[in-house]
């Protein structure tokens, strides 16, 4: 047994390599850097993506109008109106209020107050309050049919703006029971923003037909935007990115099939696969996936990244010569998957599952069992290059003891640590389900839906992209080199083939966020994306269908803001392509 | 140098399929290496020459096991290298590129680079491995603080050294060059020719060295064996294959050897045509059927397996290219042809 | 390998992507969750419409469902809708009331048409642009050029046709910048419609033009063709030249908006591409030789970098077709985009197998030519 002083030396390396490789990539960064500000257009775009991605983090802040003022609004739906409806930008009407006062009620305790007040809010602790607001002029009072009344029958406390004083003609008109309409400009500094000058507080960007801020719906949709856009550009990149360099890697049948099935996705315009997608996922509620799914996928996603490592440092270097050792070598790859099927599925039969993980319903139980599984994987994957190598059962236990090299904690920086990290942590998340599902997204809205069909749509694009780049680096000499040294195919892949494949990725990835703002918009401009009434910059634009000619602002600024966002993502994968060109390296 | 055989190579082919046709079927194939027989002794350094095109880096890749053989058999040491397991193949035998920078992945160290045999292999890790690479480093006269350094920060013959230190790191037995100097500058190339030559003194080295620097070659190896279309056309030691080449193909190569008395007569040999295509070559003798020599025909049935002339000189025979030794062979084989065959008015 | 081994061999590789695009529709249909059976009889499925044999009643629902055939297994109704595809037989459609291949066959040259019509506006303006803009590199010109070129492509396709509308298809009255001189609604162009309406008259609820003996595209029956319902249209407006000229007239906005991004694209990469031929011997042999620069770039350069830009081509009608569903729903064309949205929203699924299927064949047949064009200006092409 190693004891930690042994490990003194070990530490001290890692460390070194890290700080080095943490050097590294600062001068790597640095030099792209210099590469990247050249151009006056990227640094643009540059700006223009942390300007709408710090509008997107505090709309919150900025925004006049929000999403929660009524209970009944999510961060999505907005449900309450704002007079007045319709108006352009800077209108003054902006400033009005039209609050609405009972008098039958007020006659009999010969109340002559009113107070001006907001509509209701909702507060820090969800409760309605509303607002005092302070008056400046009354514009017009109206009955209850909309018929103009004399504007003498109020008037403004001289004392205190917030005061109405209503006159007995007023409130001793039996004809005005039902009440009457009071509509008054108010001082509405309250809503002033440090950054806005004065008066331009309220309709920046106009109102909608409900009565909307359309400025504050901009800033929201924002988010909407952001999110799919990085959801949906994250999620194609990886799975594309693992269909491709397995196509690429193995090529042969593997990559016929795959390239075979992605020409179908190619074979029928994007837009038009998205919508079916989005159809066809119309009734689907909640994205939901069986327990024992959830379980084995991160399971076999570890088996599968130390398979190629175990295959090739254990079973393949020591090819037995032996005859029936030699048909088990022929078709080790089916019988070691068999073998993982059994593990885990026949040690611990698939029925039983639900049983297995319900134990007393309890979530730790669950947990507990998941966890122990993905330590013991963890464990094997973790252990020592040496004791693998030495593949003998004399000595096994001490070999297996000291393999785990804990004197060098650093040692356990790798991908394989995150995977397992990543697993837990997803297990955590979504564990939370009762039965023998796991849910993972609860509200599969419609937002939801189009990302998926997004992702579904996009994927086979760049699984083509890094198909092509693996076999480019695949062929290179020092992936033959690092063969000829007996590197197994993981490493090969991992660490020689992907990290030189990644600069157009990252530059698909970029343009990809733009691509996707824009099909959202798309779909959901053509009422099959978000719900109506969204702060989302599609639905806004084509909510502004019925009458732009006439109200023009109401799908200028959504649409600038698409626009402007694609624009900034664009432009910014434009400088990153620049950066990766080997043409421009030094 | 013992006399015990390190690797026998025996009717070796290499056929690369080509794809054509509406259903990619198989119809053609490039026969890059097409029946080669050679011995290498251990501890020798064996040289193999041809133009560019002739099949001596398939044949190479091959023998290492890098690429499957089509036909005939390697044996290392007596086994059969198929039969090895891929493990011991690369800790015994290693190879070093012919483009130093290529064969170097550009976002890893030169320790990663150099020490990754010994990783994948379990053989060392953490601060061990780091003090096997400054030995290695070492070794190849390269300093202790390029560790921590990159590929593009080298120069062309410095890398050539990091990649020889990287074919060491595993002490391996047999060492195949892969035109380790033609990306080099001349000065660069004695360097690393000395250098080479100094460490497979000091270690027991067996070095297989592919050029197409007739020049080179002769300096490096004790033997030489000169390809052209996938076949050996002639193996001697190496001043005896300077001094006295017996095949056309030979004759030609060193005639175009440049001199470095500026004075001296220009006296090479020139060839017309072009290099014929691996794929469907020629049948006989290859480099007969490109001099379009009257004779060409006649070595289409003959057997053009090496003979060997004089001790340890082997020459392909055949009637265009080494007239006297293939009139030679066609009368020991078939007097009454080869009679009939020169009788015969065109 | 020579061109007809390479024309038969890509045919051969659609035939599997065919058929998997037939696999792909069928079972997104059957992926819809809701019931067509179902939508078909609304409030009325409890409705006893017949008896069985036996005496068994038999609802609405049930007779809808066995009418559609959903009775059955899927492998049953895919083996139907197989051999029905092939007999001509695609269906009927819920809310056109028509055969889905009527509908198709209706919708099909309207997209076309547009589809055509916008890249023949973005590619002359896009490698034009592209040209002038490698030419002048580095230069004000060229750093605007590019800007404009990611621009183009970023500009969501259906606001830019609204603003389209907004300002060429209004008078300065309403925020345009056009006086009226033609068209509706005071403008340059016509924002709505395949037609002005006086040349249109409904049939069955969809808006037909020339309902007999037309090819479908719009632009060419309106010039060669003459219906007797055609008489119906007053006597003044019933020249070929107006018809005509309404037709064109009618195609120009969604053109413009569907041809942008396009062109966008298109600059970007004719800048590329000519750059990378700029740095070529044999550009430099021929201004060493002393030719004009002019005769320089255009000769030499551009021939030479306009091939790789036909791969473009596949790229362009894939996205024209996309965005068509855009612009036809903006600007009211009854396309195969309308179609789609249309049948999509009212899960109208017949519809939506036959409006993929269509588009994809129209695209993969768009792609082969394009392929096979490349490939007749490149030989090395066929070589892979």
């Amino acid at each position: 047994m190693r004891s930690w002083d042994d490990g003194k030396g070990d530490r001290k390396e890692s460390l070194r390599r890290l700080r080095q490789a943490l050097s590294q990539s600062r001068s790597d960064l640095w030099r792209g850097w210099k590469v990247y500000r050249r151009s006056l257009l990227a640094v643009a775009g540059l700006i223009m993506v942390i300007f709408v991605t710090t509008i997107s983090i505090f709309a919150d802040e900025i925004a006049v109008e929000h999403p929660y003022r009524n209970l009944q609004d999510t961060e999505d739906e907005w449900v309450i109106d704002w007079e007045p409806r319709m108006k352009e930008p800077r209108s003054e009407e902006c400033d009005w209020h039209e609050q609405k006062i009972i008098t039958n009620t007020r006659s009999k305790f010969f109340l002559e107050e009113v107070v001006a007040e907001s509509h209701n809010k909702v507060g820090e602790d969800n409760r309605y309050y509303k607002d005092t607001l302070s008056v400046i002029r009354i514009i017009k009072i109206e009955d209850s049919k909309g018929y103009d009344l004399n504007s003498s029958l109020l008037y403004i406390d001289p004392a205190n703006s917030s005061i109405l004083i209503l006159t007995p003609e007023l409130y001793n008109n039996s004809t005005l029971n039902l009440g009457v309409w009071v509509t008054y400009e108010f001082n509405n500094e309250a809503m002033h923003h440090s950054w806005l000058p004065d008066g331009y507080d309220v309709c920046i960007f106009g109102t909608t037909d409900t009565g909307q801020d359309l400025f504050s719906k901009v800033l929201y949709g924002s988010r909407v935007s952001l999110k799919i856009g990085f959801t949906v550009a994250t999620l194609t990149v990886t799975i594309g990115t693992i269909v491709g360099s397995i196509s690429g890697y193995y090529g042969g049948r593997v990559d016929e099939v795959i390239m075979r099935f992605c020409d179908i996705f190619f074979a029928v315009p994007g837009l038009i696969l998205a919508m079916a997608f989005v159809a066809a996922l119309g009734s689907v509620m909640s994205l939901t996936i069986p327990v024992w799914f959830g379980v084995l996928v991160p399971i076999l996603f570890l088996v599968t990244v130390t398979q190629s490592y175990l295959l090739s440092t254990v079973l393949d270097g020591d090819r037995i010569s032996d005859r029936t050792m030699n048909i088990v070598m022929q078709y080790r790859g089916p019988l070691l998957s068999l073998l993982c099927f059994f593990f885990f599925v026949g040690l611990l039969p698939a029925p039983a599952w639900p049983e297995f993980f319900g134990i007393s319903e309890s979530l730790g139980w669950r947990l507990g069992a998941a966890l122990g599984i993905i330590v013991v994987i963890g464990a094997i994957t973790l252990a020592d290059r040496k004791f693998i190598q030495n593949w003998d059962f004399e000595g096994a236990s001490e070999r297996l003891a000291d393999s785990f090299d804990w004197t060098n904690p650093l040692r356990y920086l790798s991908i394989r640590t995150l995977a397992i990290f990543v697993a837990i942590v997803v297990l955590f998340r979504f564990s939370n389900g009762s039965g023998d599902e796991i849910v993972l997204i609860k509200d599969f809205d419609r937002l939801w839906k189009i990302q998926a069909a997004l992702i579904i749509t996009g994927w086979p694009g760049y699984a083509r992209l890094i198909r092509g780049q693996v076999l480019y680096v695949k062929e290179m000499n020092f992936v033959e080199a690092a063969r000829s040294v007996g590197a197994p195919p993981g490493r090969i892949m991992f660490r020689h083939i992907l990290p030189n494949a990644w600069a157009p990725l990252l530059v698909a990835f970029t343009l990809d966020i733009g691509g996707t703002i824009l099909s959202a918009s798309g779909l959901s401009f053509i009422g099959l994306g978000a719900n109506p009434g969204t702060a989302e910059w599609g639905i806004l634009v084509s909510e502004s269908r019925d009458d732009f000619l006439y109200h023009p602002h109401l799908m200028l600024y959504p649409g600038l803001a698409i626009a402007a966002t694609v624009l900034g993502f664009n432009l910014l994968g434009d400088g990153i392509r620049d950066v990766a060109d080997p043409k421009n390296r030094r | 140098m013992s006399d015990e055989l390190l690797l026998e190579i025996t009717n070796l082919k290499k056929w690369f399929p080509i794809k054509e046709g509406l259903l990619s079927q198989t119809r053609r194939y490039v026969r890059a290496v097409d029946g080669v027989s050679l011995n290498v002794t251990r501890g020798e350094t064996l040289g193999i020459v041809g133009e560019s095109g002739c099949g001596k880096t398939t044949l190479g890749r091959v023998l290492m096991g890098l690429i499957p053989i089509t036909s005939g058999s390697v044996r290392y040491s007596g086994e059969d290298i198929r039969k090895i397991p891929n493990k011991e193949i690369r800790r015994k035998m290693q190879i070093v590129f012919q483009d130093p920078g290529g064969s170097m992945n550009p976002r890893m160290s030169v320790r990663s680079i150099v020490g990754e045999p010994l990783l994948v292999n379990g053989i060392s890790d953490g601060v061990d491995l780091t003090h096997k690479v400054e030995e290695l480093l070492d070794s190849v006269g390269l300093k202790r603080e390029h560790m921590t350094r990159f590929p593009h920060e080298f120069s062309g013959g410095q890398k050539q050294r990091i990649a020889l230190a990287r074919a060491l790191s595993l002490n391996p037995e047999f060492i195949l060059l892969d035109e380790p100097t033609s990306a080099l500058d001349v000065s660069v190339q004695a360097q690393v020719l000395n250098l080479l030559q100094s460490i497979q003194r000091s270690m027991n080295l067996t070095f297989v060295f592919i050029s197409h620097d007739l020049a080179v070659v002769r300096h490096i190896s004790d033997r030489v064996a000169v390809m052209y279309l996938g076949k050996i056309v002639e193996l001697a030691d190496a001043d005896e294959i300077y001094r006295n080449p017996r095949h056309a193909y030979t004759k030609v190569l060193i005639s175009a050897i440049p001199k470095p008395d500026p004075s001296a007569k220009r006296d090479s040999i020139l060839v017309e045509g072009d290099v014929p295509s691996p794929i469907d070559p020629p049948p006989g003798c290859a480099f007969g059927h490109r001099l379009q020599h009257p004779e060409w025909e006649k070595s289409v049935d003959m057997d053009l397996s090496l003979r060997e002339v004089s001790p340890g000189h082997w020459v392909q025979p055949c009637p265009c290219c080494t007239k006297d030794l293939s009139d030679q062979v066609i009368e020991e084989l078939d007097p009454i042809q080869s009679k009939g065959s020169s009788e015969t008015p065109e | 390998m020579k061109l007809h081994e390479f024309v038969v061999r890509r045919l051969l590789l659609l035939i599997p992507v065919i058929v998997g695009v037939v696999i792909f529709t069928f079972s997104v249909a059957h992926l819809i969750p809701a019931d067509p059976a179902a939508t078909q009889c609304g409030d009325k499925c409890g409705i006893i419409i017949d008896y069985t044999d036996d005496g068994e009643p038999i609802t609405a629902y049930q007779a809808n469902r066995e009418r559609l055939g959903m009775n059955e297994g899927v492998d049953v109704q895919f083996k139907k809708y197989v051999t029905r595809l092939f007999e001509g037989d695609w269906g009927e459609s819920e809310t056109y009331n028509r055969p889905v291949l009527d509908v198709v066959k209706d919708a099909a040259p309207i997209t076309l048409e547009m589809s055509f019509f916008a890249l023949m506006i973005a590619y002359p303006v896009g490698i034009t642009l592209g040209i002038l803009s490698a030419v002048r590199q580095d230069k004000m010109f060229d750093h605007v050029m590019r800007f404009f070129g990611i621009a183009f492509v970023s500009l969501p396709i259906f606001w830019f046709a609204m603003m389209l509308q907004l300002y060429f298809a209004t008078g300065s009255a309403m925020g345009g910048v056009c006086d009226p001189i033609f068209g509706t609604d005071g403008g340059c162009f016509p924002v709505y419609g395949r037609h002005d309406t006086g040349f249109t008259y409904p049939e069955d609820g969809f808006v037909w033009f020339f309902p007999e003996g037309g090819t479908g595209f719009h632009l060419v029956d309106s010039w060669f063709v003459s219906d007797a319902k055609l008489s119906t249209i007053p006597d003044e407006w019933n020249t070929r030249w107006l018809l005509f000229k309404d037709t064109l007239l009618h195609l120009a906005l969604p053109c413009i908006a569907l041809g942008v991004s396009s062109a966008g694209s298109l600059l970007r990469y004719m800048r590329a591409s000519l750059l990378e031929v700029l740095h070529e011997d044999y550009v430099r042999t021929a201004r060493a030789k002393g030719l004009a620069e002019s005769r320089v770039i255009l000769v030499h350069a551009c021939r030479n970098a306009l091939v790789p830009i036909v791969t473009i081509l596949g790229f362009s009608i894939g996205g024209a077709i996309g965005g068509a569903v855009l612009t036809e729903t903006i600007f009211a064309f009854n396309g195969m985009g309308r179609v789609a949205v249309t049948s999509i929203t009212s899960i109208d699924y017949t519809v939506i197998m036959g409006v993929t299927l269509v588009t994809s064949i129209i695209f993969l047949l768009s792609n082969l030519i394009v392929d096979i064009t490349y490939a007749i200006i490149d030989p090395r092409v066929r070589l892979e």
